[in-house]
């Protein structure tokens, strides 16, 4: 593990093929939660928390439960190490989003009982995150992509500052926006998603960067 | 706390059976996902080394990994009709997957590209197969090309660059280039250690 | 019944209207193939979970509904994601991520939860068949402008002649925003439109 290639996922994760404007996961918050500055601010935090947590447990779970290999829990506990390794990566999605779902209530728990200053900030947020495609987009992707534990939790935390920073940026332009004079078909939803092309458009000048 | 022991019986109720009628459509897909891929491979293989049946192509394995395939005239195989091997290039934006198919002198048979995610309407026009023809203009180019004058246009060779995405033609050209000359000098040398011996 | 069938077509189209399923709208709408694909892909899940979840509408403890319908949502898509990597395959390679992804595409489980969990079998599949239709024309829509523009090529068949030029741009990722953007405000701009007429109409009256 090389710290450079960490970087070159956390770049590539952030600017290259940034969650939302390249990969078009989470665009129903970014669309929803970007009028104002505020709450954009801690939606992003909420989604930064959630991805990293949850790229590292269904890693953690995909790693030594479902995936056929000698180091499978079952495989070693249950099956005694005879016969060959089970495969039960057919289970991905549905463990995946039982998983992110528990996790996303568990992490409200513990934020409601330890830390009302969190609580107001992200308390909100929560529980639309369990919907949000951009969590169960990271984690099937860190295991397509054959990552490691690393690996994937610096994927998982740089998709979610990518994540954050189109929202706060949508959310500046939007704030502006409201003192314009927009053609009144276009107000709301039609206008972001022109401003979100013109965003996407600018990001695409960093496919094709080399790092390395 | 009698709603808690409840709630988690039909929920694990609920699991059970999803998982139970998973496994079943798993097993019924499985074989089916598995030839699927074999065929893939295999017309591919049969597609770079045009005169090799399926049954004459032989992978050669080292410690598990298939290092290159051998494709025979018949099924005598004593005469090498060429050697099929896979090629990654990084590309744009992906890591792209070629297979090529040379000759026992180093020229080029056929190659095709089996992965690629470039840019949509510029990268991915290596893939592209115009009106009315059967295989890839672009990839059509490499027939017939020895493998020491292999390059794009760009640096002076004679491979045409796809419009708008040098970067991907390159990638491909030279790594194809690169990996060909190194697998022909080791199969050379490995030839002559045998009249050596 | 009728009105079940064909309010996802028009009047509450699940994209254009409730803002539904954007992003694999966004993500799969290159090309028409992919956009008929995914639209089945979604017709099929939406259809059996909202039958599933009508079936077993009275057994379901209210607190506990949202895991279950999760799962049984879960379950259909890896149905679907199976199938299509066993029949399909070069379909399933380019829809690739977004299948899985059908599990969090809000219009299932928003179906799931308004109307199929509150309504008689027969309603709620065809609920689920014009929530589905809707979705996957409004996919197509946008796939065949960002195709013909951007590719020059409608379902791969040639439209323009080999001397036009498309603008790759609408096939990238900008395109896709880009004409969303411009259908909704078209849209609104109909609805405007009809309004004042109907106005001007009754007044006239």
């Amino acid at each position: 593990m090389e710290f450079q290639s960490l970087l070159i996922i956390a770049v590539g994760a952030i600017f290259i093929s940034n969650f939302v404007l390249e990969r078009f996961l989470g665009i129903c918050p970014y669309i929803g939660v970007s009028q104002k500055l505020h709450a954009a601010f801690g939606m992003g935090m909420a989604v930064i928390f959630v991805m990293s947590m949850a790229s590292v447990v269904t890693w953690t779970i995909y790693t030594y439960l479902l995936k056929p290999s000698t180091t499978n829990i079952i495989y070693r506990l249950i099956m005694k190490g005879q016969g060959s390794p089970p495969d039960l990566t057919y289970l991905r999605t549905i463990t995946f989003i039982l998983v992110i779902a528990t996790l996303v209530q568990f992490v409200e728990m513990v934020i409601q009982k330890t830390s009302p200053g969190l609580n107001r900030t992200l308390g909100i947020y929560l529980p639309l995150i369990t919907t949000n495609c951009a969590i169960l987009g990271v984690s099937i992707l860190n295991i397509e992509s054959g990552y490691g534990f690393i690996e994937s939790l610096v994927n998982g935390f740089a998709s979610g500052i990518g994540f954050t920073l189109a929202l706060i940026l949508m959310a500046g332009l939007r704030e502006k926006l409201e003192l314009t004079n927009v053609p009144r078909a276009m107000r709301g939803a039609p206008i972001a998603f022109i401003l979100a092309g013109c965003m996407s458009l600018a990001f695409l000048g960093f496919t094709g960067l080399k790092i390395g | 706390m009698k709603d808690i022991i409840r709630f988690s019986l039909i929920l694990t109720f609920v699991a059970i059976i999803s998982a139970g009628s998973l496994s079943w459509i798993n097993k019924i897909t499985k074989s089916e996902i598995l030839s699927q891929e074999q065929k893939n491979l295999t017309d591919a293989l049969m597609e770079v080394l045009p005169g090799s049946n399926s049954q004459d192509i032989i992978p050669i394995q080292q410690e598990g990994q298939i290092l290159y395939y051998i494709g025979y005239v018949n099924s005598m195989r004593a005469r090498v009709n060429g050697y099929a091997l896979i090629v990654e290039s990084k590309g744009y934006t992906s890591t792209i997957r070629t297979l090529v198919g040379i000759d026992t002198s180093g020229t080029i048979l056929r190659i095709k590209i089996l992965f690629q995610e470039e840019t949509p309407g510029l990268g991915s026009r290596c893939e592209e197969i115009r009106n009315g023809e059967l295989i890839p203009w672009w990839q059509a180019q490499f027939q017939n090309m020895n493998i020491n004058n292999l390059a794009v246009d760009k640096d002076g060779g004679l491979i045409q660059s796809i419009t708008g995405a040098t970067i991907t033609s390159r990638a491909i050209t030279d790594s194809i280039a690169n990996k060909t000359k190194v697998f022909i000098e080791t199969m050379n040398s490995a030839k002559t250690d045998k009249i050596d011996e | 019944m009728l009105n079940i069938l064909t309010r996802g077509l028009y009047k509450s189209n699940p994209v254009f209207r409730l803002m539904l399923g954007l992003c694999p709208v966004l993500a799969v709408s290159s090309s028409v193939h992919n956009a008929i694909g995914m639209g089945t892909a979604v017709i099929f899940v939406l259809v059996s979970s909202n039958f599933i979840v009508s079936l077993i509408r009275k057994m379901i403890p209210r607190r506990i509904r949202i895991p279950i319908f999760i799962m049984i949502i879960a379950t259909f898509v890896t149905i679907v994601d199976l199938l299509m990597a066993g029949f399909s395959p070069l379909l399933h390679k380019s829809l690739g991520l977004y299948i899985p992804l059908i599990v969090v595409n809000c219009i299932i489980l928003g179906r799931v939860e308004t109307f199929a969990s509150k309504n008689k079998i027969i309603f709620s599949v065809a609920d689920g068949l014009g929530m589905g239709f809707g979705f996957t024309l409004s996919l197509v829509l946008i796939a065949s402008f960002r195709e013909i523009l951007g590719n020059g090529t409608w379902l791969g068949m040639q439209i323009f002649g080999s001397k036009f030029k498309p603008a790759i741009l609408m096939i990238l990722p900008p395109g896709a925003f880009l004409t969303i953007g411009l259908l909704m405000g078209l849209l609104h701009w109909i609805d405007h439109y009809r309004t004042v007429h109907k106005h001007v109409h009754s007044k006239a009256r």
